[in-house]
């Protein structure tokens, strides 16, 4: 009796998910049968379309989801200011573009053009962090959980307020279509939308490599930071206690500062990254960016470095591809409902090493 | 002893939630009758009356909420400057509904109707907006004329007598785009791509059915707002479709949507809605974009355009009238020396505003569901130069 209880109950869960989903296909035959057809005729052009742009809006993601991982990983702190910083580096990099001349006539060559933004945005991202950390987290670091994540929905209004005010309310663009462009407005693009190659009849842009390529080499720049650095060994050691790491003379201050420079720094490149690949940045387009780095960072394995980078990739696929094979109204429905499983069926994430209890 | 502690607690917090509801009832209720009474106002000299402006100041589309609270501000200087005699000044009160936050403009309806100067309002611009704060505009009894929703419902006659529009609807609108697509670009292959919102579904709607019934094959797709990759939709864009017609509101990303467009190696035409008629920001060349009519050589355009830094801000340009109508409304309501709101709204039925007056070029005159009278949309061409020149 009892084995057919232990039975019944193990095998009706997944009985009763069949049925359902038969029942849903016996129903909804033609409209999968529709379906699956609209996806025979978007063919492997198709395909490659979206997986090409999954992985650029991936990158970006992933480097936002970075920042989200350093700071659990020290402070075990969701810091939900750090999407209003991602948009803070974008408007940074575009305020260095236009001072160099603009898009459309820069004064510089446009890879030193580049470079620079990159910069810029990295280090006011990055002071702002520091700043953020010292006046809104560090004096609740001893107070309830619950203290510093409103603190920081506080700054990240703040934040988008502020850029409200000082910027405007127009959204600004980048003009990479144009950036470096020989003739602007024409409709001959400039360098930056120049095909490298094609994947199947694809083409992919010199934007779209760039962007997936130094995100990679922020994040190799990060790992080798936090593997064979003393910063790292402190920010590491800092992690895993943080008082034991005070006794042993790790300044930890200093160390939690670091990582907040470190982690906006990463979040100002991703605005530049962003602002690049898609043109247009605005004053509240931190706030899904930094929810969606959110859920990569977890389906990733908060905390984890190579997990924020996978979780970013997995992110900005499955939003691009629920948007090409079913409808923009699914992907943000799909990239939250990932949240909401990952945390439900495999909280540590994908790489995310489980938490040992200490009894 | 703790556990009776708590049960006290409870109770006292249990009347305290009963007193406050009680109180807020009461007090609603007296805001009520006051606002009421108090939206009688008398027009002397050195009063100021009210007119509300309900637009997108922040949030997605606050750079068309800035052109209609520019054009806005511009009626009323006009207004007061040209009726200074009258003693009495009207004042623009101005709230941000942050399209398509609706939430805002319910908010914003709320705070116009217990306030008792306002008088009538010039707003909201979309059409989710009119619609969902229409309850709190009649239950103040406020009149609210727009300047650009378009979506056709809207003067169904469930609104007569408190909502007007000084923009044709969407109906004109979408058959001037399915006109020109059909007869001018006369293409068989057109994708259409809402933008999830009332007014860009309703675009959308209208479109496709004039397509359909036409013969044309028509395929159908929708964006998320605050898109910014659009890589799934373009996916879906096959090499045989001709046009793409996206009903949106926001400029730039109809910019950044035909730029990847582009960059995706596909050539097809995007024809773009009224929102999206802004030469600062969308300059796919080639493109097309609907557009209700604009006297771009009227005299107040010209003298707007100079007090502006050369900037037409087009779409802006109907919310003077709007703002315009309201204000001769309470002036004509004013006769004798008093007015209310509800003397206004009977104004607003009898307000006639000859086309060639207009900045529109339509003539200003409403049917009793609210729409103008009459009134066309125009089509317009995005040049190499970034022009929009009308070709239709």
């Amino acid at each position: 009796m009892a084995e057919a209880i232990t039975f019944s109950r193990r095998y009706a869960a997944p009985v009763l998910v069949v049925l359902v989903a038969g029942l849903l296909i016996a129903i909804e035959r033609q409209a999968l049968t529709d379906w699956v057809q609209r996806i025979h005729d978007q063919g492997w052009a198709g395909f490659w379309a979206l997986f090409v742009g999954g992985v650029t809006l991936g990158s970006v993601y992933a480097l936002i989801a970075l920042g989200y991982s350093m700071v659990y990983g020290i402070l075990k702190l969701l810091n939900f200011a750090h999407g209003d910083v991602y948009m803070i580096g974008a408007f940074a990099g575009y305020g260095m573009m236009t001072a160099l001349g603009g898009p459309l006539d820069p004064t510089v060559p446009i890879a030193l053009l580049i470079v620079v933004m990159f910069i810029a945005a990295m280090l006011g991202s990055g002071v702002l962090g520091v700043v953020i950390e010292r006046v809104a987290y560090r004096p609740l670091r001893e107070a309830p959980r619950i203290a510093p994540l409103i603190s920081a929905l506080g700054v990240s209004f703040f934040l988008q307020n502020s850029a409200l005010l000082l910027f405007g309310a127009s959204f600004r663009s980048y003009d990479t279509f144009d950036l470096g462009a020989s003739n602007p407005g024409s409709g001959i693009p400039g360098p930056m939308f120049r095909q490298l190659f094609t994947l199947s009849t694809v083409p992919v842009r010199l934007a779209q490599v760039l962007v997936v390529v130094v995100g990679l080499a922020l994040m190799v720049a990060l790992t080798t930071l936090v593997q064979r650095t003393r910063l790292g060994k402190a920010m590491r050691a800092t992690a895993y206690d943080r008082e034991a790491a005070a006794m042993m003379g790790i300044d930890v201050d200093r160390v939690i500062a670091s990582t907040f420079f470190i982690g906006s720094a990463l979040a100002g490149a991703a605005g530049v990254m962003f602002g690049l690949v898609f043109s247009q940045i605005f004053h509240f387009m931190g706030f899904l960016a930094g929810l969606k780095g959110f859920t990569a960072a977890v389906v990733g394995g908060i905390g984890s470095i190579p997990g924020a980078m996978l979780g970013g990739l997995l992110v900005g696929l499955a939003e691009t591809f629920a948007a090409g094979y079913v409808s923009g109204n699914w992907s943000d429905l799909l990239v939250f409902s990932m949240l909401i499983g990952f945390m439900l069926l495999r909280p540590s994430g994908l790489l995310g090493t489980r938490a040992i209890q200490k009894v | 002893m703790k556990r009776k502690a708590g049960l006290a607690l409870l109770g006292v917090a249990a009347v305290a939630a009963a007193v406050a509801a009680v109180g807020t009832a009461a007090t609603d209720g007296a805001r009520a009758r006051q606002t009421a009474a108090a939206t009688t106002a008398t027009c002397s000299k050195g009063r100021a009356l009210s007119v509300g402006l309900a637009a997108p100041i922040t949030g997605a589309v606050a750079s068309l909420g800035a052109q209609q609270r520019s054009w806005a501000r511009f009626s009323m200087q006009r207004w007061n400057a040209a009726h200074a005699k009258q003693g009495y000044k009207i004042r623009l009160v101005e709230g941000d509904t942050q399209l398509p936050n609706v939430a805002e403009a319910i908010k914003v309806a709320n705070n116009f109707r217990s306030n008792s100067s306002i008088l009538g309002v010039a707003g909201p611009a979309g059409s989710q907006e009119v619609q969902d704060s229409t309850s709190a505009y009649r239950a103040g009894g406020l009149a609210f004329v727009s300047g650009s929703a378009t979506r056709t419902s809207l003067t169904d006659g469930s609104r007569a007598g408190y909502f007007f529009r000084v923009v044709p609807t969407d109906a004109k609108q979408g058959a001037s785009v399915a006109n020109y697509i059909r007869t001018v670009l006369k293409v068989n292959r057109v994708h259409i791509i809402d933008d999830q919102e009332a007014y860009g579904q309703g675009l959308a709607d209208e479109v496709e059915s004039r397509l359909k019934a036409a013969g044309v094959n028509v395929t159908r797709d929708s964006v998320a707002a605050k898109t910014s990759s659009f890589a799934g939709q373009i996916a879906k864009i096959g090499n045989d479709v001709r046009v793409v017609y996206i009903p949106w509101q926001v400029s730039a990303d109809a910019q950044n949507f035909g730029q990847q467009l582009r960059a995706a190696g596909k050539t097809a035409t995007i024809f773009g809605s009224d929102g999206l008629f802004d030469p600062s920001t969308f300059k796919i060349v080639g493109s097309y974009v609907s557009f209700f009519p604009v006297a771009r050589t009227s005299a107040i355009v010209t003298a707007y355009k100079r007090s502006h830094g050369g900037n037409p801000d087009y779409f802006g340009a109907p919310t003077y009238e709007a703002v315009h109508a309201v204000a001769q409304a309470i002036q004509l309501s004013c006769a004798d020396g008093k007015t209310s709101r509800a003397d206004v709204r009977a104004q607003l039925r009898k307000v006639n505003f000859s086309a060639k007056s207009t900045v529109t070029g339509i003539a200003v005159k409403f049917t009793k569901n609210g729409d103008v009278t009459s009134g066309r949309f125009g089509i317009f061409r995005i040049a190499a130069n970034g022009a929009y020149n009308p070709v239709g």
